[in-house]
């Protein structure tokens, strides 16, 4: 698939192509969407809104071959705003509840396993260096363009990761062996 | 890999189960169905607009490559400047430059900016030194040209003034035009000072092509004249935002006999004369190819033509000038003035001193006597002298080798500014 073409299509205004550019990568559209909104009613609604705004806006787009760190930025921008919107910061509530049942785990027989799930990890640490790490890790994306999503320096999110990877490490303590 | 980043690369794995739903791309289409396909865009009317520019590129031969964002204005420099060249230095067409260099008394030379175009290189400098400079600082310093790739431009002309009780000099130097192709200048400056060898100094600068302001007229002439002594042709026209220049070559051999050649070529734009700024002329083998400057055209140009009023011609004289009856007279040379003002020996010379018109050259001189015709040695000290009637003369002295006494001066002809009073017409495309 020619990446470039299609998103010069797209620019003139072909529908279709911007259909094709998406479904190409459609489950890395929807893993991301569905890990900030964390529902599959949401991540959907934040697909549509997306494929929208990318329509009205490929034109500012300057260089046709970034099209995808470009068009998850935009994703991950309007998913960022909804939950703002509606006040209800999903992935934390979320969270909670995974920290509550880990609490409740851990005084349960797994307290001895001592196994501790990468989630239950990540929310020990702060919400901007989980986002880099779940972005680089989970998302595969590379630095400059979680910068962008993030929207902070690359330095800041490189630092981010590494502090909070380093704080992961902490957390798990003597009981992961290195 | 560690614990850590095991744990991470399986949680990857576990959201990798995660798909995206199989109505996804019903969504995405509806989604994009509600929302009114794009209008003939911008784009096209872009296209339409380059290839118009694209057109007008071609067709007036344009030589630099691209268009231009402009944006710096030079301060200081309005006394030295033309009224064409302050509005576009107040339109902000010049490009920055801002390098410095030291010159030998401590100085300090700084390169403001640069304003081009296809006609020409002109450069806003400025000479300061906080313990003030002296009348001769302008004169040792000699912007002498600019290089760069396919670039070797050579000074033309300039001008400067003092400023701030003499501790500043503000500076215009025109050079020849510079590449569009080239991206770092080179000036080349000499510094002449007393008792010491030349010193050359060199300072580089940036240089955006694509600022330099675009070609307004370009087109061939190709029309010949006929004067007395052969024939001007005049070849193109280029006027740029700055200039006029009118090129051509010509084949005359009275030409150069005369100062002020060009003088008499006016270039009359929507009727009116534009401003002569000067000339140059570089002789080849066959004649010579010169040029003409003007000033910029007008806005909303309608009629465009060269007219030659007056240039230098040749008349045959043939006349005799009996000495005796004529000296301290006026002689009538075909419309032209004559004066022999004394005769004086001086052991085997005979010096007349002769008075003409600025314009009046003569030729074939010859002095007669009984017994032969002895041609002219040289001449010697042309001055200009005014007379009571406010009549201006050149006077010089002619020298001719004899011992002997003279009866008549005999003149074959006179090169003198001719009106001719001819013209071309240039179509403006």
């Amino acid at each position: 698939m020619d990446v470039k073409k299609l998103v010069a299509k797209a620019k003139k205004g072909n529908k279709e192509a911007l259909v094709q550019l998406i479904m190409a990568r459609k489950d890395d559209f929807y893993r991301l969407a569905y890990s900030y909104m964390g529902n599959e009613h949401d991540a959907m609604d934040a697909m549509d809104a997306m494929i929208v705004i990318l329509y009205e806006k490929i034109e500012q787009l300057q260089k046709n071959e970034t099209f995808y760190s470009w068009s998850k930025t935009i994703l991950v921008n309007h998913c960022k705003t909804s939950l703002t919107k509606r006040k209800k910061m999903v992935l934390i509530d979320d969270w909670q509840e995974a920290e509550d049942q880990a609490a409740e785990i851990q005084h349960s027989y797994f307290q001895i396993e001592q196994q501790l799930d990468i989630q239950e990890l990540l929310s020990h640490i702060n919400e901007h260096q989980r986002e880099a790490i779940e972005l680089k890790y989970f998302h595969d994306l590379d630095y400059q363009t979680i910068a962008k999503i993030t929207n902070a320096p690359v330095g800041t999110v490189k630092s981010r990761v590494a502090e909070g990877l380093k704080r992961l490490r902490r957390q798990a303590g003597g009981a992961v062996n290195e | 890999m560690n614990e850590l980043e095991k744990q991470l690369s399986e949680r990857k794995i576990e959201l990798q189960s995660t798909t995206a739903p199989p109505e996804l791309e019903g969504r995405l289409r509806d989604a994009l169905s509600t929302i009114p396909p794009k209008k003939a865009k911008p784009l096209k009317l872009m296209w339409r607009l380059s290839a118009a520019a694209l057109f007008f590129i071609v067709l007036v031969g344009y030589q630099f490559n691209g268009f231009a964002y402009y944006g710096k204005k030079f301060l200081g420099f309005d006394d030295l400047n033309s009224g064409t060249l302050n509005q576009l230095n107040e339109a902000g067409m010049g490009q920055n430059v801002d390098e410095q260099i030291v010159l030998e008394d401590g100085s300090i030379l700084t390169i403001d900016g640069v304003m081009t175009d296809a006609n020409q290189l002109i450069m806003y400098y400025t000479v300061s030194n906080e313990e003030g400079l002296d009348e001769e600082s302008i004169h040792t310093l000699h912007l002498h040209h600019i290089s760069g790739f396919l670039t070797n431009s050579n000074a033309s002309s300039g001008t400067s003034t003092f400023h701030e009780n003499h501790t500043e000099i503000k500076g215009l130097m025109r050079f020849d035009p510079v590449s569009g192709f080239a991206k770092n200048l080179t000036l080349t400056l000499h510094e002449y000072i007393e008792d010491s060898p030349l010193i050359e100094k060199k300072i580089t600068f940036p240089y955006n092509p694509n600022l330099a302001m675009q070609t307004q007229l370009k087109q061939p002439i190709n029309e010949t004249l006929k004067v007395d002594q052969g024939q001007i042709t005049f070849t193109s026209i280029t006027a740029t935002p700055t200039s006029t220049f009118i090129e051509g070559k010509l084949n005359v051999d009275n030409y150069g006999r005369l100062n002020q050649d060009f003088a008499g070529l006016e270039l009359i734009a929507n009727g009116k004369p534009v401003i002569r700024s000067g000339s140059s002329s570089r002789s080849h083998i066959r004649g010579y190819t010169f040029d003409i400057r003007y000033d910029a055209l007008p806005e909303n140009l309608e009629t465009l033509e060269l007219k030659m009023k007056r240039f230098v011609g040749y008349e045959g004289l043939n006349q005799r000038v009996d000495l005796d009856s004529f000296v301290g007279e006026t002689i009538d040379l075909n419309g032209k003035r004559l004066r022999i003002k004394e005769i004086n020996r001086a052991e085997d010379e005979l010096h007349l001193i002769i008075a003409t018109e600025d314009d009046v050259l003569l030729d074939g001189v010859t002095l007669i006597s009984e017994e032969a015709s002895i041609p002219l040695s040289t001449t010697l000290n042309q001055t200009y002298t005014a007379d009571e009637n406010g009549y201006e003369w050149k006077v010089r002295t002619l020298v001719f080798k004899t011992a002997g006494d003279a009866d008549a001066l005999h003149i074959e002809g006179m090169h003198f500014m001719k009106e001719y009073d001819l013209s071309v017409e240039i179509p403006i495309k």
